[in-house]
């Protein structure tokens, strides 16, 4: 029938997860957090017992049957391993409706190889998301697939904008996602732990110069994000002359940190379209 | 008014070619026949071309100061303590001393004048060498005796060839560092531009052309604009395009860092300079030998220390 999704209470919506592992139990927390869906309508389907159960301390159903996953669900997530998954989706295909919404967290996946193994007219979107989502502060961006509308990507964007930044992009950008934000956050953690290190050396207690590396990471990127300005100029704002700023930072750009970033980036990206064509 | 340059090398043909407006920039602030310069050193190309401007020229230091209300010390650091030496005597509480000598203070200046006159008008400027074409770069501090006025009037000047404001003294080794050096920086880059450009297959006089107007557009922009240059860079940069993969190219290179190591460099070279004239340091090898002979044969009083080195700022000679 023809169902408006966008007017359809969120109350409505039956969700469900094949895979629990940490990236689908990162989206449920958030949208559980955020109030969208109640716990009770969320099904999740593992193989085992040892993700589910801390679904089920969540207030989620759970279930070890895919099927049953897809045949409870409107908006189906699929988050298994990419080596799992086409033996999941030939599982799945016959319970698949047109009523279904299909979205795919698995890395490296392509819309096309979806749509190739599910029928011909189901919705299919791609989403990469990022871990932070579990704590509301997460980057995702996601693709429509060829039959999927307006009204999906409306509903995706609204139920998932509760974990953070949620952005529809053209599926070639879904890698540079991966190489920015997804292995992003590993880049983040590791300039904390350096931070935290120079510190270290310099006299203070490692767990209070942990805690304030992170907090430094926090303000920074809440003034940037709030405060739309450029990176440059905030930079420029904090370098009195002659100070212990501007002295750091030539450190910093002896050491070419702008270019090793690039580097990491890249080839971060270039290694998610790698694996996605294997 | 009239302006004085004791010294006729590079810097007296920038700034008088600026006065005048012979740099292509329209009418300039003083006429020729105003400026005075001089030099024992007759055979210097700038010589013929300050005659050529209609500035007077004449080998006397003396003459120079006699007819000049702003009088510029446009000579090399290590000269300035003879030509303060020879023209003090004449130097009277009317005259606006300007020295562009790269690293010599105002107090080292004030105390060798004030053997010969007990207030001097001492101003230091920092200028760079595009006020030739009325685009240079100049910072001043006033000296003990220099009035608001005299600044402002030495600003008015220095402004028609460019941008000039006032400095605290103890920034202009900074300002040395960033646009006193800043044109070689600039013209470096230019030929490496201009060799990227004909590597991959343009003339060299083309990449040159268009290297250079790159450049001058880019800063253009950035004065005229209120963006950081950061945000500028970005707007050029077009996803995955030509731009970026270039820049990273540059930032692998650690060309950021290498920039702020040159104005570094050249900032602590400069205090440095200034340290070992202040102690008295500079050896007579420092100084270009004819040019000193040329200093001694007009004033016989003054002589170079023996042992190798030169006493800078005493009044006392050691004869030879």
């Amino acid at each position: 029938g023809a169902w408006s999704l966008v007017a359809m209470e969120a109350s409505e919506l039956w969700v469900g997860f094949v895979g629990a592992g940490r990236m689908a139990g990162g989206l449920v927390r958030g949208l559980l957090q955020a109030g969208k869906v109640p716990a009770s309508n969320i099904l999740a389907s593992a193989p085992s017992d040892k993700n589910l159960d801390a679904w089920r301390e969540l207030g989620c159903r759970t279930t070890h049957c895919n099927l049953e996953v897809v045949h409870r669900s409107t908006l189906v997530f699929l988050a298994t391993k990419p080596h799992i998954l086409p033996g999941v989706l030939e599982e799945i295909r016959p319970a698949v409706g047109p009523h279904h919404i299909v979205v795919s967290l698995v890395a490296g996946v392509t819309i096309q190889t979806l749509q190739r193994l599910l029928p011909p007219w189901t919705k299919v979107l791609r989403i990469m998301p990022n871990l932070p989502c579990v704590v509301q502060a997460g980057a995702m961006v996601f693709s429509r697939g060829s039959n999927s509308g307006d009204e999906e990507a409306a509903l995706l964007k609204s139920l998932l904008s509760s974990c953070g930044l949620c952005e529809e992009v053209p599926e070639s950008y879904i890698d540079i996602h991966t190489g920015l934000s997804g292995s992003g956050v590993a880049y983040v953690y590791l300039f904390a732990e350096a931070l935290a290190e120079g510190a270290v050396k310099m006299g203070m207690p490692g767990a209070l110069a942990s805690r304030i590396a992170a907090q430094t990471l926090l303000g920074a990127a809440k003034m940037l994000l709030e405060t739309g300005e450029h990176p440059a100029k905030l930079r420029g704002d904090v370098c009195t002359p002659g100070g212990t700023t501007i002295y750091a930072l030539h450190q910093l750009e002896k050491g070419a940190l702008r270019a090793t970033v690039m580097d990491a980036v890249e080839a971060a990206t270039n290694r998610a379209c790698d694996m996605a064509k294997d | 008014m009239s302006v004085g340059f004791i010294g006729a090398g590079q810097l007296a043909f920038a700034l008088a070619r600026g006065f005048t407006g012979g740099g292509g920039g329209g009418a300039g602030v003083l006429a020729a026949h105003k400026i005075t310069a001089s030099s024992p050193d007759t055979d210097l190309p700038t010589v013929s071309r300050l005659r050529k401007m209609g500035v007077n020229f004449t080998v006397s230091n003396k003459d120079t100061v006699k007819s000049s209300d702003v009088l510029f010390l446009a000579v090399k650091p290590p000269i300035i303590p003879f030509i303060l030496e020879e023209v003090g005597p004449d130097i009277e509480a009317r005259h606006i001393v300007v020295s562009c000598a790269a690293g010599v203070t105002i107090s080292s200046i004030e105390k060798k004048l004030s053997t010969f006159c007990p207030t001097p008008k001492v101003i230091r400027c920092m200028t760079n060498t595009p006020v030739i074409v009325r685009e240079g770069a100049t910072v001043y501090a006033t000296g003990t005796h220099a009035d608001v006025e005299d600044g402002k009037l030495l600003e008015q000047l220095m402004a028609s060839v460019g941008f000039c404001t006032e400095v605290e003294e103890d920034l202009i080794d900074a300002v040395t560092g960033l646009s006193g050096s800043g044109p070689a920086y600039a013209f470096t880059a230019l030929d490496a531009l201009a060799d990227g450009g004909v590597k991959m297959g343009l003339p060299r006089r083309l990449a040159v052309r268009l290297g250079a107007q790159a450049l001058l557009g880019a800063a253009k922009m950035l004065l005229e604009s209120e963006q950081h240059p950061g945000q500028l860079k970005d707007n050029v940069c077009s996803p995955g395009g030509a731009t970026i993969h270039a820049l990273h190219f540059l930032e692998s290179g650690g060309f950021r860092s290498l920039l702020i190591n040159a104005v570094e460099a050249s900032c602590i070279r400069t205090r440095e300079l200034q340290h070992l004239a202040d102690q008295e340091k500079i050896s007579p090898a420092a100084i270009k030998k004819t040019l000193l002979d040329k200093v001694k044969l007009e004033s016989p009083s003054l002589s170079v220390a023996s042992a190798g080195k030169v006493s800078l700022f005493t009044n006392k000679s050691k004869k030879d």
